[in-house]
């Protein structure tokens, strides 16, 4: 009775099963049964295999490996052989199989509210098709997001020659339009430009986070991974960041000199510094700190010639990006330059498209991977309503586009379907299905087979096509199978390109400056809102505030004082006629003056999950001026809302710094390797013969970027709880990325330190367990056993660092969150880790199920583990590869080296618990010159 | 014997002393305003077995604990419990080894309160487990699993103290009443109550022999109840000392949970004895002298525990571990500070007024006085688990904590199953030891 | 069956003096029913001194042994396990739960042996069919001797000057 009710039905019924199957098995039954004698090719039972694949972020591939058991995706992994991977992942790509057995995925073909078939869609198509052949594509109309996929873009090619006259709109609500006429304002041609951060020793970022949330975010932490190794024998120089920004980012969290400034500021500081390099304009006058800021960041980049770089961010205005330029062009600075990936000519813009149906222009719409009646501004959602255009929309979710349009077709996720995409840098990978489609839905080459007249279009058909044309056909079909294999097609990146001498550009005059200005950012979790319905994404705290569950606007402390604000105060904000109303959220390091909202929320159709969380700032949003408006106003309405935070405290003062100790990089260079030293004990020291698993994290790598929590969630089978478990203090996440503020509120410094288990080997939660539900086992694993534990939650409230997880409910047991207990996602599920029940204490494994993995081929190979064969889930998510994990008793394993680290420590080691997971200590490496100012 | 005046009634009679107390059970109606508390105390016993069935239908989560604050009510209420349920057999034992003469009057409900809180403190370990089903599994037994309880446990100390005590407890309160249910049964005018109160009597016919048999186990008994429930409270006590945690990790825990044991103990035995007093006529055997008596411990045991706080003050600050003195500086400034401020008013500052013999001797200041004790005791079991739980080692996981209407409603459900057992005993037996009475006045007429 | 001869007394100290009277006079079977245990009346009767304490002691401090041998067994031999490096003996912790089962098994001792000693449970004795002899338990106290060579008569001219409320014989 103590079960949830659902189960104890369900076992009831399986009791029934068993009964009537004991009884029937007297006879022969009516029907013919099959058995399973013919193996699948490739499937052996509990052996998962694993497909190279690509996922998109903004349309741009980021390769990956999926692990499929028994047909089921269950794990993303990085695909090491492709450049946006380079073997890891972020927290969209990992929770991409969650998206995939979303039970809120639209599943049927939609007529206004009616559920259609595709024929239907077809024979409703077909006569317009017919229509539109005879006026060459007359008002018909293509709207699709940034599109850099191949196969889409030689079928659209195809439809636009067919329909000569048919026109296509492109938008992305976080495009890098700013970026591409900043090119042209520099160049002369939009060129995109890759920054290379493991060539540049010393980094000034003007208001831009490689470091954050995008379709580079990996490729850039390893570069900054590169230069902030800091070890005892290699003693390389560091590299040194420096950072202007209105609101703290992850760049300006590792940043060694930070400095909160307003746009303006920042724009002025890209001035100074042109005009500091000879660039002959005047520079304005800087206030004091941002001069002293300047000044040692100036001087530190003239230092470096060739490995100082300038990074501007695509929030800034064009003007200041061709500033940046013209800054790298002197400094020789590492970026390289290519053509902007995607289509050769860029679509029109979503604005033609909304005069068009304004001017019932439009009579045949289809909107293809984009939800402009969410993301973009308002005027579209009443163009189309008027403009009685045949629309049509296509795309996963029955979405507020789907809403407004006649049509809405299902899409297959992209793990269901094939495909191909380009990379930031163009680099080709191609997407294979792990699943066949869960519900009749179908893929974008489809669709545009049907604008083509062939019904039957597959998307496997459509990507050979694109990429057998290029390719004799004898050696085809080998090439094909390396590139599946590989996921990557081989050196198809795009060329470098020399830019033309950069031209500086002419400034407009300085805007005056406004009391607050609005600034709108990419959200960590659910990016522009496509990942609204997912979960894991939205009870993953965000980093910098670790929020979950909806967004706020962001103040400077000053600010809220002087307005008496405090958390969760809700504000009305007012700009150019539009408003919304969101909860307060002060984050000291944000500039005085700057209202940061991300985007995202405010959902109305994203699905059980998604709907009305947050505040929606596309509301707010000026399509001229995207992502920074002056002249915002803010009042409080006097509500207030309960913001949701996994860790409501983030001050570390006094002597608790110790908590999160940080090394000057000369300091280091003084510090001398010693195995780490533990205060005596009592107990007898435990000899064993076996591997002694150990784990080290690099806090000064960490980028706090949610990769790890998001895989840890999925390779573990770790529940959601849902908001209103949260607001009562009970997250289930394994591994959390606790985030201090170890500065004064004018300057946070914050600092990421992610917590595991510790696994100590003189564990506080083992001898308070009454029934040895928690022990430690010859490896020096601290295991808890599940089905002995009878929750007196004694370990946890023993347990110093606070690490394990209790089921107060059936979170994955019958009382899942929202829709999180549909059947389908049980396929999610790592058959390799228990489902935990309910009143169940559980806690990071060290993914127990890895190592043992791993001991089973060993065994079965007759050989050893190798020394980096165990690989933990968080570990090959890391994408600056902080985590690592070993067995300290094997010679040559990473780990041994990093506990002898001057910088290494354990976390709360003097109280004698011995953890095998421990850290080094972060490096800053601040500019002597300039210790009194910016650091 | 000396210092026994003031104890019983002028005149007294050894058939006066069993009537004063067998007549309001054998004769006397309850009246109207027992059956309305009994009433009260029914329904609040099914509120709380309702509660009970909801929180196993639900599952623990409906009570306000969080990641952080692990435990919650259940264990302050626990602790609470048994801290009241020590006191019974510990004021019977301690006072029959002190040969204190006012023990008579007051042991046999003081033994009762024993019984029925330690019961209940027993549910509220089973209660708080995410698995209650398996609580079974603490107890050492051949198994399929193989597997044995982990002795190291303070869990598993707790089994076996609460169990022991509880057992204890039970054989001392029987052997203590068997000749008075002899006397019952012997005036027992219905048929009914002739053969109930007989077969409970065992056939006790009062023989020189028996009482000499009777006499040296119960003797024995108190002697050893003495150690065990210092044992029993001290093992509570080490559920938390014997953590890692600031705030717990302290070995003053086993003797200042021993003292407030007796402290809310004894407040209990005087808001019973004086509910007794007036429910039953029987001021001519609990009297003034006697609560006086109890106020003086009282007085006593809260100075203890104003020297226990102290000390935890000290050694927190003086240990010198960071989060030691920020958990202090939390316990004085932090969320809870009022109450536990309060707290100390309560268990401190409040007793004192019993210096006055004015006060002492005053009924009414004393069960003012006994309430604070009880509801400050209950404050500082609460607040030793919050505090804690809530202010540990790593700020990150510092969180608040909201108690839920469930923990509240368990807390008076409990309460209401205490008084319906009060209610129940108060009815079916003597709830003052007639035999020791009469003994007391044959002692005072300077017998033997 | 030796007959039954019971003397009432109004108070403790009468009981006393017949108690012992009745034992200098030589007379077999003695033992008295008071509603409290009077102070002496043992050694006025002569009544052996009973083995109960030992006994519970004896039991108490076979329990102890017991549990911590099973301690001892469950936790070196039967499952040894790492529980936070402490050593699988841990006989620090193993004392306190065998202290609990001691007292627990002297306490049970105590009590059955007192049961067993006293020769309860009994439901019936003929001594309550004796007139008045429901009030041993409230404010009355009888002299009983079960001794062949005597009869009321002779006992109530032994206790002669001691006013008993009454002698009589009970009912074989």
């Amino acid at each position: 009775m103590t079960d949830a009710p659902s189960l104890t039905r369900r076992q009831a019924a399986l009791g029934l099963l068993a009964s009537a199957v004991s009884l029937s098995a007297c006879g022969k039954p009516a029907e013919e049964i099959v058995p399973y004698v013919e193996q699948p090719e490739r499937i052996v039972p509990g052996v998962p295999l694993r497909f190279a694949t690509s996922l998109a972020l903004n349309g741009y591939g980021r390769g990956v490996i999926v692990s499929s058991i028994e047909g089921r995706p269950t794990k993303v992994e990085g695909n090491a052989g492709h450049p946006a991977s380079l073997g890891s992942t972020d927290a969209f790509a990992e929770a991409a199989v969650l998206s995939l057995y979303d039970p809120d995925r639209s599943r049927a073909v939609r007529e206004g509210t009616r559920i259609a078939s595709w024929d239907g869609f077809l024979t409703a198509l077909r006569p317009r098709l017919r229509r539109f052949e005879a006026t060459g594509g007359e008002g018909l109309r293509l709207l699709t997001g940034h599109v850099t996929s191949p196969t889409l873009l030689r079928l659209m090619g195809q439809v636009q020659a067919r329909y000569p006259a048919m026109r296509w709109h492109g938008y992305e609500p976080i495009g890098d339009s700013n970026a591409r006429a900043g090119a042209v304002l520099a160049f002369g041609r939009p060129l995109a430009s890759l920054a290379q951060l493991d060539r540049a020793v010393v980094v000034l970022a003007l208001d831009a986070d490689p470091l954050g949330p995008g379709p580079d975010q990996i490729r850039h932490a390893r570069g900054f991974a590169a230069h902030r190794t800091a070890r005892w024998e290699n003693k390389a120089a560091l590299s040194r960041f420096y950072a202007a920004e209105p609101v703290l980012t992850a760049t300006g969290a590792k940043a060694d000199h930070r400095l909160a400034a307003t746009p303006t500021l920042v724009r002025d500081l890209a001035i100074a510094l042109a005009s500091r390099l000879g660039s002959g304009r005047p520079a304005p006058v800087l206030p004091p700190e941002a001069q002293r800021f300047l000044d040692a960041a100036a001087a530190d980049l003239q230092s470096r010639p060739g490995e100082a770089l300038v990074l501007v961010g695509e929030w800034q205005p064009p003007e200041v990006h061709a500033l940046a330029h013209w800054i790298n062009a002197r400094l020789g600075a590492p970026v390289e330059h290519i053509e902007p990936v995607g289509p050769a000519e860029p679509p029109a813009p979503l604005d033609a498209l909304i005069e068009a149906l304004a001017a019932k222009q439009v009579d045949t719409l289809v909107v293809l991977g984009a939800n402009p009646a969410y993301d973009a501004s308002a005027g579209f959602a009443q163009a189309l309503g008027g403009s009685g255009a045949f629309s049509v929309h296509f795309g996963p979710y029955h979405d507020e586009t789907a809403a407004l349009c006649r049509w809405h077709l299902p899409e297959s996720h992209p793990l269901e379907d094939w495909g191909d995409l380009r990379a930031t840098d163009g680099t080709a990978s191609l997407a294979q299905p792990l699943i066949l489609p869960l519900y009749n839905t179908r893929s974008a080459p489809w669709l545009l087979g049907a604008l083509l007249g062939t019904d039957e279009a597959t998307a496997h058909a459509a990507v050979r096509d694109t990429w057998a044309a290029q390719r004799p056909p004898e050696t085809f079909e080998a090439w094909w199978r390396q590139v599946l294999h590989d996921g990557v097609v081989a050196d198809s990146a795009a060329p470098r390109v020399t830019p033309p001498p950069s031209a500086l550009p002419d400034l407009a005059p300085p805007v005056a400056p406004a009391e607050l200005t609005l600034v709108l950012r990419p959200d960590p979790s659910v990016w522009d809102g496509c990942f609204a319905n997912n979960a894991w994404l939205q009870e993953c705290p965000k980093p910098l505030t670790r929020q979950v569950w909806g967004n706020a606007a962001m103040l400077s402390p000053e600010d809220a004082r002087r307005r008496k604000l405090s958390n969760g105060d809700v504000v009305r904000l007012a700009l150019g006629g539009r408003q919304i109303d969101a909860p307060v959220l002060v984050r000291p390091g944000t500039a005085p003056g700057v209202v940061a909202l991300t985007l995202g929320y405010g959902r109305r159709r994203a699905g059980a999950i998604g709907d009305g969380l947050g505040a929606d700032a596309y509301a707010l949003r000026s399509p001229d001026a995207p992502w920074i408006m002056a002249g915002l106003t803010m009042e409080g309405t006097g509500g207030r809302t309960n913001l949701l935070f996994e860790q409501p405290d983030r001050r570390l003062e006094g002597e608790a710094r110790a908590l999160f100790p940080t090394v000057r990089a000369d300091e280091l260079a003084r510090g001398e390797s010693r195995p780490p030293v533990w205060p005596p004990s009592l107990n007898p020291d435990r000899v064993s013969d076996t591997h002694a698993w150990a784990m080290v994290i690099d806090t000064s790598l960490c980028i706090g970027c949610n990769a790890c929590v998001i895989a840890c969630q999925s390779e573990n089978n770790v529940p959601v709880v849902g908001p209103d478990e949260v607001a009562r203090g009970r997250e289930m996440h394994w591994l959390r990325i606790d985030t201090y503020d170890l500065g004064p509120p004018e300057d946070p410094r914050p600092g990421f330190q992610p917590v595991p288990c510790m696994h100590c080997e003189h564990a506080p939660c083992e001898p308070v367990c009454p029934v040895e539900a928690s022990i430690h086992d010859a490896e020096g694993l601290n295991v808890q056993v599940y089905n002995r534990c009878i929750g007196t939650r004694f370990c946890q409230a023993n347990c110093p660092y606070k690490v394990r997880r209790f089921n107060w409910f059936g979170y994955a047991d019958g009382q899942e969150y929202a829709n999180q207990g549909a059947p389908v996602l049980a396929a999610q599920r790592n058959p390799e880790v228990t489902v935990r029940a309910r009143g169940v204490m559980e806690k990071c494994t060290y993914c127990t199920q890895r190592i043992s993995a791993a001991r089973r081929s060993a065994e079965r190979e007759g050989r050893e583990i190798g020394a980096r064969e165990v690989v933990t889930a968080c570990q090959s998510a890391c994408p600056s590869q902080a985590i690592t994990f070993g067995d300290l008793k094997h010679p040559d394993s990473p780990i041994t080296a990093l506990r002898r680290e001057p910088q290494h420590y354990a976390l709360l080691g003097h109280l004698g618990t011995r953890p095998r997971t421990t850290y080094l200590a972060a490096v800053r490496n601040p500019n002597p010159a300039a210790e009194e100012g910016g650091s | 014997m000396s210092g026994a005046g003031g104890l019983l009634p002028q005149g007294a009679s050894y058939g006066g002393l069993v009537s004063t107390v067998a007549d309001p059970l054998m004769l006397r109606p309850a009246g109207r305003r027992y059956w309305i508390a009994f009433g009260v105390t029914f329904v609040m016993t099914l509120g709380f077995v309702g509660c009970i069935a909801w929180l196993f239908i639900k599952g623990i989560g409906i009570f306000g604990n969080n990641t952080t604050i692990v435990w919650g009510f259940p264990i302050a209420n626990y602790v609470w419990w048994v801290g009241i349920g020590n006191a019974g057999t510990l004021i019977s034992s301690m006072l029959l080894l002190t040969r204190q003469p006012w023990r008579a009057a007051i042991n046999r409900f003081a033994e009762a309160m024993t019984l029925f809180a330690v019961s209940i403190a027993g549910l509220f370990p089973i209660l708080h487990l995410g698995r209650p089903y398996l609580a079974y599994w603490l107890a050492p037994y051949p198994n399929t699993m193989q597997l044995w309880p982990q002795w190291r446990s303070a869990l598993v100390w707790d089994f076996w103290a609460i169990l022991a005590y509880l057992l204890f407890s039970i054989m001392f309160f029987t052997l203590g009443l068997l000749p008075d249910l002899a006397t019952l049964r012997d005036r027992a005018e219905t048929r009914a109550g002739q053969v109930v109160y007989g077969a409970l009597a065992m056939g006790w016919r009062g023989s020189a022999r028996h009482w000499a048999l009777h006499d040296s186990v119960y003797r024995a008994m108190a002697a050893m109840a003495v150690p065990l429930v210092v044992s029993v409270h001290s093992v509570v006590g080490m559920d938390f000392a014997a953590g890692l945690m600031p705030g717990w990790q302290e070995s003053i825990f086993p003797p200042y949970f021993v003292v407030g044991a007796l402290f809310s103990g004894f407040a209990m035995v005087v808001l019973l004895a004086a509910l007794m007093r007036r429910g039953f006529g029987l001021e001519s055997v609990l009297t003034t002298r006697h609560f006086e008596s109890m106020a003086k411990v009282i007085l006593a045991a809260s100075i203890v525990m104003g020297l226990s706080y102290l000390t935890e003050w000290f050694m927190s600050w003086y240990a010198g571990e960071r989060a030691e003195r920020t958990f202090l500086i939390h316990q004085l400034t932090g969320d809870d500070a009022a109450l536990y401020w309060s707290m100390l008013a309560c268990n401190v500052l409040a007793p004192h007024v019993l210096w006055f013999t004015r006060a002492r001797r005053s009924v009414a200041i004393l069960i003012v006085v006994s309430l604070l004790v009880n509801v400050g005791m209950w404050m500082e079991r609460i607040l030793i688990i919050w505090d804690t739980l809530s202010h540990d080692y790593l700020p990150s996981m510092w969180r608040p904590w909201y108690a839920t209407i469930w923990d509240w409603a368990v807390l008076a459900g409990s309460l209401g199953f205490f008084a319906f057992m009060f209610m129940c005993f108060a009815r079916l037996l003597p709830v003052v030891a007639m035999h020791d009475l009469s003994r007391l006045l044959y002692r005072q007429r300077g017998g033997a | 069956m030796t007959p039954l001869l019971l003397a009432e007394f109004g108070d403790p100290d009468a009981l006393l003096a017949a108690a012992r009277r009745a034992r200098e006079a030589g007379l077999r079977g003695l033992d008295a029913h008071t509603p409290f245990p009077v102070d002496g009346l043992p050694d006025a009767l002569g009544l052996p001194p009973n083995r109960l304490r030992l006994h519970m002691l004896l039991a108490g401090l076979a329990g102890a042994a017991f549990t911590y041998a099973l301690c001892w067994y469950s936790a070196v031999v039967a499952y040894r396990f790492d529980a936070g490096g402490r050593p699988a003996n841990s006989w620090q912790t193993f004392l306190v739960v065998s202290f609990e089962v001691g007292i627990l098994a002297a306490a049970v001792a105590g009590f059955v042996g007192f049961l067993a000693a006293a020769g309860l449970p009994r439901l019936h004795d003929r001594i309550f069919a004796a007139p008045g002899f429901d009030r041993a338990s409230q404010d009355r106290f009888f002299l009983s001797v079960a001794d062949p060579d005597t009869d009321p008569v002779r006992l109530a001219a032994l206790l002669d000057g001691l006013g008993p409320l009454s002698v009589q014989a009970v009912a074989p």
